[in-house]
């Protein structure tokens, strides 16, 4: 980053001391006084070229968003969140600072210089076209312009710091090739800046002046046409497309009609999807934060965008020819959008989050899972072993339903009977996981220390949540409305889970097919009884591992923080809260087969041996079970593994085995 | 080619099994049905033929309603047609009565290749696709692993004891059952399942059932026969029991 | 119709083991209704093997011989059996239940209107035969009513083969008359997929490793096991399809049908084909982490426990005990 000192110099001026970088000759702008009749001609005309070539790439563009398919569930309601995201997001580049900060300030200051500049820029075209309407003889015209001088300063310096990141710095996330085109533009940019600043300085009716203008002029005509044929096509319409996004955070929307299958050709590329594809800036955030692309896989979630983009640009909205790169080698960007990428996603939805210009990858990467898995072209082992259990035994684990009524019976866990208040849902690794099971009986341990009554379903199926994952509607669904009439029939009003996939699915991904019960994570469930439940002074130093599916999915960070305080000094991993690298088990790979490259639970596993805590705190049990053989293999005085229930049972008091703990026999 | 494949509905595996009040049969209420794991290899090796060579795989199934379920799901997986033998009363008919209503729904089919799992996982008589053959007078060959399309007929490989092996030419039409795991199972799709409700489904009536020649007086909890000493404790110690064992009853160490 | 008829079997001029606990149980049905029991075998030559059979108690050997029948044919075996079958009249005829009778008995059975009874584990009064249903969940007893004889295939394991009554018996000839035209199949040579062969039948002691083992790395550990004891590695049938153990290891309905001294069982659940192709071991015991594994019914000691962790333990302390 360029370092400038500024001296602000007071100045004085007709409206009064005000403090200003230092501008010593002129404090109005140089503007040419008159223009020729030809002058105005060729300004016209110039216009009207530039114009045309910018919609000669931008129409084509427009028209390939506009052609694309129509989004089945798509709602501008609530406005209220798209306009305040709007505001955030777009107005006070929130997201683009907040997560890479010099270079996002940098890129804010271009972009609100832009913005200031606006009236500048309209007023220096229509001074040429003798329809001038702002003055730098009148008050505000003499405030105005020195207002954008400062802004256009501003710009020049961060135009320069981004060039020099760029071609110098070279970080990895902008990809392996120099982008010479944004040297172009950098360049450009800050001509405008120059040729604007320039007019200060020399003296009105000079032929300096002119030329200044001119150069200006040719600049911002130059520039106009490029902007469709660049990334900078962002400048158009990315605020639209961050207005535009689809509701919730890595929302899957539903098929619509019996011939969709998901995204099986462009035709079925719907018009969020293109739109979001245009926008993209190649700015590399979502791969930096993107476990796959930071473990040696294939899959790199800009390559996706940017795959559909060039699907779109080559072959059209409306085209037969398969997305996935397995099924036309031939095309030009015959690697991107395979189908082996596709599936290395544990859709963690760091990308989604970090994307500044508001492209949802999730939906688009399970919507290619979708098309392979739907049409059967996906013939994966593991997958099809998977997509079997689920079908025969009802749960991923491919284990007969009577090891589950063998736990329960165990545990003598109360059968739900619509008197008690929760329903304590199991999932597949509370029902039939070793350590899984473990969790659950500490948290019903915690319940029962709590008087809250609950019970468990006689019958549970898996949610469904690695078969949505992966793309596969058909046992998704026969899953979905299974567990909704098992609720209903059970009269179930409330449910508690150990599983953030379990929440997300039943409380977002069911919506498909009815409504289920409310249901909380027994984090926030526990976060809410904490005043009752024991405190620890420990002093054990717990670091917390945020699930991809319970922190950026639900927006829950404090609830499991609070009761890791509870039960020792909460120390926080590297990246945490909506940075927390995933641990690899989403998306349905959990079930599949070995991973290329380094492994993900490894990664993370360092990650969070390496602050030196004496215990990983974690909320999932997939989590749980990733870390499990993770930390003992990258720490040879691995740190203890607990989830916070588990965390916090350790504190209660034995159990009586009668008593106003007990909650009933384990009645089959 | 035409390939007929004979599914059988049964309870599923992990099902806890109550015999009913009469002793004669299980208790069927709160049970859930599903295709028989054979019939489902059968009927994937149907499926990957038919991608060889052409042609088309009915699939056959004789039950109450309930087995409709499975027949939808052979449909989804891509078989093409399907008929179904309305029958409540299976349980009074004996292997050769059923085989004979599959046969005289075959019949009129005229297949080239009709094909069953070996046995079932219920009765696991396993004899059901040698009597059809036997009653349609075509050639059979039994617990297959590999079929292969020749120009003039057929070349399986049938598994035998001990890990040996045979391949046998076949003219057809022939009748085989397939052994399971020869094939790896494809798995329902959605695509599937929306071209199965535009797939025929035919309904016939099965004959009235003749006097079996067998019959099946009652079925019971089997007693254990032998007396298992469990061995407790930690790894060491029950490593160290069963070593005694060895040493002084087995005599191996 | 009267008597018991048992099939014997051969191929290649050697018997298939199993014949003669078929024999036993012909000869103990027999008894029990006090009828004849003689045998019968099929083949192009058979003269030497059924002079074995002189020594049992048998009312008569019926040598069958054609050339159609020196390789097994369901056409050729089916014909000729019916031709004996019709002339013999007996009420009732007895295979052991082989991959070879499973072929062809139903056929045979259909011929008289009958319907085999198979793989049945035990004869009661009646008789009633009993069968396994539901992979061993229960029991079924059956019974002949129609007026064909009836057909019978007996599990292994069943019946002791060192059961066999010793007597004397003649041979009768059978001439069967057989068609080249009629038989429609045509069986080539017997092979095996890998090179090396594996005798488990031999193997005095055998350590077989079930799908409780999880990945193929971890079979591993079993093999340690067996090298210290000096046992054969075997397997059960999802092991040998994952291709994680040749199929010649199998044990099972569809592999080896093994006797050893000791059957030491590793994270097998005891599945019905397996079982039958090990019951008969002198001493079984079996480790598995579900107390409820069907294993443990034919075990004679179990552990209920987690084999990652006994079987280390265990190798541990053979190899301590052998010094």
């Amino acid at each position: 980053m360029v370092d400038v000192t500024l001296a602000a110099v007071t100045c004085a001026h007709p409206s009064g001391t005000m403090l200003f970088p230092a501008m010593w000759v002129s404090a109005t702008l140089a503007e040419p006084a008159h223009f020729s009749w030809l002058e105005t001609g060729l300004l016209a005309a110039g216009i009207v070229i530039s114009l045309a070539l910018f919609f000669w790439r931008f129409g084509p563009i427009l028209r390939n968003i506009l052609h694309s398919k129509q989004d089945a569930d798509f709602s501008l309601h609530p406005v209220g969140r798209r306009v305040w995201d709007f505001f955030w997001e777009v107005l006070c580049q929130g997201k683009v600072i907040r997560q890479r900060p010099l270079p996002g300030l940098a890129h804010a200051f271009v972009f609100w210089g832009f913005l200031a500049f606006a009236l500048v820029s309209s007023n220096h075209i229509a001074n040429g076209l003798q329809i001038g309407f702002l003055s730098p003889e009148s008050s505000l015209g003499k405030f105005y312009f020195l207002f954008a001088a400062a802004w256009a300063l501003l710009v020049a310096v961060g135009i320069t710091g981004l060039f020099i990141r760029r071609f110098f710095v070279r970080p990895i996330w902008f990809g392996k090739k120099v982008s010479i085109e944004s040297g172009w533009i950098a360049f450009l940019i800050f001509l405008l800046m120059v040729s604007y600043l320039g007019a200060f300085f020399v003296s009105p009716g000079g032929a300096a002046v002119k030329a200044l203008w001119w150069t200006h002029t040719l600049t911002l005509l130059v520039f106009l046409p490029l902007i469709p044929h660049t990334k900078h096509l962002h400048l158009v319409i990315s605020p639209v497309t961050v207005f535009l996004k689809r509701d919730g955070f890595s929302n899957i929307p539903p098929l619509s009609g019996d011939e969709d299958f998901g995204l099986v050709a462009g035709k079925d590329v719907t018009q969020l999807i293109s739109l979001q594809v245009y926008s993209c800036v190649e700015c590399g955030r979502c791969t930096e934060h993107c476990p796959a692309a930071n473990s040696g896989k294939v899959l790199n979630p800009k390559e996706i965008a940017l795959g559909v983009r060039s699907y779109l640009n080559e072959l059209g909205p409306v085209s037969d020819v398969a997305l996935l790169a397995e099924a036309r080698p031939e095309t030009a960007f015959a690697n991107l959008l395979s189908m082996e990428a596709a599936f290395e996603c544990t859709t963690c939805g760091a990308c989604e989050y970090q994307c500044p210009v508001g492209i949802q990858h999730v939906p688009v990467i399970v919507g290619l899972r979708r098309g392979a898995t739907n049409t059967g072209v996906w013939e994966d082992t593991y997958g099809t072993k998977l997509f079997l259990a689920l079908e025969k035994n009802g749960n991923a684990l491919g284990l007969s339903a009577m090891e589950r009524d063998k736990f329960i019976q165990k545990e003598a866990f109360p059968i739900f009977d619509g008197t008690q208040e929760y329903c304590l849902w199991l999932g597949c690794m509370g029902g039939y996981d070793p350590k899984g099971r473990e969790i659950i009986a500490d948290f019903a341990r915690v319940m029962k220390y709590l008087g809250t009554t609950f019970g468990v379903l006689k019958k549970e199926k898996c949610t469904g949540d690695p078969a949505r994952r992966l793309g596969n509607d058909l046992v998704f669904q026969t899953l979905a409305e299974a567990g909704l009439k098992a609720f209903e029939t059970a009269k179930v009003q409330k449910i508690v889970a150990i599983c953030p996939h379990c929440v997300r699915t039943i409380a977002n991904d069911w919506r498909e097919y009815g409504i289920a019960p409310e249901i909380e994570h027994h984090s926030e469930f526990m976060a809410r009884h904490k005043d009752r439940l024991p405190k620890q002074a420990s002093g054990e130093s717990i670091v917390y591992h945020d699930p991809c599916y319970l922190g950026r999915y639900r927006d829950v960070y404090e609830a499991p923080r609070e009761m890791v305080r509870q039960a020792g000094t909460l120390v926080e991993a590297p990246r945490s809260h909506e940075r927390s690298f995933c641990c690899g088990a989403g998306g349905g790979l959990a079930f599949l087969g070995e991973e290329q490259g380094e492994r993900v639970s490894h990664i993370r596993a360092a990650e969070l041996a390496g602050t030196g805590a004496q215990v990983v705190g974690t909320a999932c049990p997939f989590c749980n079970t990733m870390f499990r053989d993770a930390l003992a293999e990258v720490s040879t005085a691995p740190p203890q593994l607990l989830d916070i229930a588990q965390l916090t049972a350790r504190a209660l008091p034995k159990m009586q085995e009668t008593g106003i703990m007990d909650q009933g026999t384990g009645e089959q | 080619m035409k390939i007929l494949v004979a599914i059988k509905q049964v309870p599923e595996r992990d099902a806890q099994v109550h015999v009913a009040a009469d002793g004669k049969w299980i208790d069927e209420s709160d049970l859930n049905y599903t295709i028989n794991e054979p019939d489902a290899y059968a009927l994937e090796e149907a499926l990957q033929l038919k991608e060889k060579t052409g042609g088309e795989v009915v699939v056959v199934c004789a039950g109450p309603e309930r087995v409709t379920s499975t027949l939808r799901e052979a449909l989804a997986k891509g078989a093409d047609r399907a008929i179904h033998i309305e029958a409540d009363d299976l349980g009074s008919r004996d292997t050769l009565g059923v085989a004979q209503i599959l046969a005289d729904a075959m019949k009129s089919e005229s297949p080239d290749l009709i094909l069953t799992g070996l046995q079932s996982d219920d009765l696991g008589l396993g004899q059901t696709g040698v009597v059809m053959a036997e009653l349609l007078g075509i050639p059979h060959a039994t617990i297959i692993m590999h079929v292969e399309a020749t120009g003039s007929g057929l070349k399986v490989k049938r598994e035998l004891e001990d890990g040996w092996f045979q391949h046998v030419e076949m003219p057809l039409p022939a009748l085989l059952t397939i052994q399971s795991g020869g094939n790896k199972l494809r798995y329902a799709t959605l695509m599937g399942i929306k071209k199965a409700k535009t797939k025929e489904t035919k309904t016939v009536q099965a004959a009235a059932a003749t006097a079996p020649a067998i019959a099946l007086d009652r079925v019971y909890l089997p007693e254990k026969q032998k007396k298992t000493e469990m061995l407790t404790g930690t790894p060491d110690q029950v490593a160290a029991k069963i070593v005694e064992k060895l040493k002084f009853e087995v005599r191996v160490i | 119709m009267s008597g018991v008829l048992v099939v014997m079997e051969q191929r290649g001029g050697n018997w298939n083991r199993m014949s003669f606990e078929a024999l036993a149980a012909g000869q103990q049905l027999a008894a029990k209704l006090g009828v004849e029991c003689s045998a019968v075998v099929m083949g192009e030559a058979v003269g030497s093997l059924a002079s074995e059979l002189g020594s049992k108690k048998l009312a008569k050997i019926i040598t069958v011989e054609h050339a159609l029948l020196k390789t097994y044919t369901s056409d050729a075996y089916v014909a000729a059996l019916e031709q004996v079958v019709k002339q013999a009249s007996p009420a009732y005829v007895i295979f052991p239940h082989t991959y070879q009778v499973r072929d062809f008995a139903p056929a045979l059975a259909t011929r008289f209107h009958s319907v085999l009874i198979s793989d049945v584990i035990a004869m009661h009064d009646g008789p009633v035969f009993v069968r396994q249903l539901l992979q061993g969940k229960l029991n079924a007893d059956y019974r002949q009513t129609g007026a064909g004889p009836c057909f019978v295939s007996i599990q292994a394991g069943t019946f002791r083969a060192d059961a066999v009554e010793a007597g004397t018996s003649a041979i009768e000839a059978f001439a069967p008359s057989l068609d080249a035209a009629q038989i429609r199949n045509k069986p080539g040579e017997l092979f095996r997929e890998s090179a090396q062969t594996v005798d488990l039948s031999a193997a005095p002691a055998i350590v077989s490793v079930g799908r409780g083992i999880g990945e193929q790395e971890n079979i591993a550990l079993v093999e340690e096991l067996a090298k210290a004891l000096g046992a054969e590695l075997a397997a059960s049938r999802p092991i040998c399809d994952n291709g994680w153990l040749p199929m010649e290891r199998q044990v099972g309905s569809s592999g080896q049908t093994v006797a050893p001294k000791l059957y030491l069982a590793v994270g097998i659940s005891g599945a019905i084909q397996h079982l039958v192709g090990m019951k008969g071991s002198k001493t079984v015991i079996a480790i598995n982490k579900d107390e409820n594994a069907p294993i443990f019914e034919v075990a004679d000691y179990g552990v209920v426990g987690d084999l990652f962790e006994v079987v280390p333990a265990l190798t541990k302390a053979v190899l301590a005990a052998k010094g």
